[in-house]
């Protein structure tokens, strides 16, 4: 596992010698296996599924995923999920029909529940696909959502 | 730097309510054939810490909106508790930002 350090994120150093003198920042390791930036480039939801290793994901419907029906503007459509899967630890979103499909990816530490909001940029009417791991298993929903802008709807 | 981070730190009882609002362009690029999307600018990856501890951290792709707006609940958070947030992005600029829980 590569650590990552909070650190650099501070751009003076005596800043940085102030709050370690004052034990305030302790380096933070990474909470999980570093993301396969590889499958961020994609360019089918297959492909991204695979690299995320997430090829043989299980349908469940322990995982909420609230999306519009259709959305006029496909530059902002917001979603939310809720894993109820217990020890989620990582949560994927894919857009299929979108030119790099996987759209984010978050690891949620002890202190943090599985669940987030987000909006996302689809590029025409696709299916979106929530992908929940607890560790080595990966549970899978999915739905669709139609985009209107343009006038193109179906 | 680009604008500032723009963050609420809520505390409803125990459970402590984040939203984040990234400032940032988030320009998915023109794909070519083959090969990395050509102008992209977009954030590669985010860390949330709860008193200086990453609690969340994503990788983005280029499926997310402009101006990235996120919602996020911790356990176990009272008031005064410190959230900060990093991110990075494809052209290595980075931005941080720091809000307090209050109820």
């Amino acid at each position: 596992m590569q650590r990552r350090h909070f650190l650099q994120a501070f751009g003076s150093t005596a800043a940085l010698a102030a709050l370690l003198g004052s034990g305030l920042l302790r380096p933070t390791q990474a909470l999980a296996v570093e993301f396969n930036r590889a499958a961020f480039d994609a360019r089918s939801a297959s492909d991204a599924l695979r690299l995320i290793g997430a090829s043989a994901a299980e349908a469940s419907k322990d995982i909420l995923l609230k999306a519009p029906e259709i959305a006029e503007n496909g530059a902002s459509v917001p979603i939310e999920v809720i894993s109820l899967i217990p020890g989620t630890t990582r949560l994927s979103v894919l857009v299929d029909k979108n030119p790099a499909p996987l759209a984010l990816q978050f690891n949620f530490g002890p202190e943090a529940q599985a669940r987030f909001s987000a909006r996302l940029r689809l590029a025409e009417t696709s299916r979106l696909r929530v992908v929940a791991s607890v560790g080595n298993r990966h549970y899978t929903v999915f739905r669709e959502v139609k985009i209107t802008v343009g006038g193109c709807a179906e | 730097m680009s604008e500032p981070i723009k963050i609420r730190a809520t505390v409803k009882g125990t459970e402590g309510e984040v939203r984040v609002l990234l400032p940032h362009p988030m320009e998915p690029g023109r794909r070519e054939s083959s090969g990395p999307p050509q102008g992209a600018h977009y954030i590669t990856a985010i860390t949330l810490s709860l008193n200086g501890r990453a609690v969340i951290e994503a990788g983005l792709g280029t499926a997310i909106s402009t101006n990235p707006l996120f919602a996020f609940l911790l356990n176990g958070v009272k008031a005064g508790d410190k959230l900060g947030v990093t991110w990075t992005d494809n052209k290595g600029q980075k931005g941080k930002g720091e809000a307090t829980f209050s109820a």
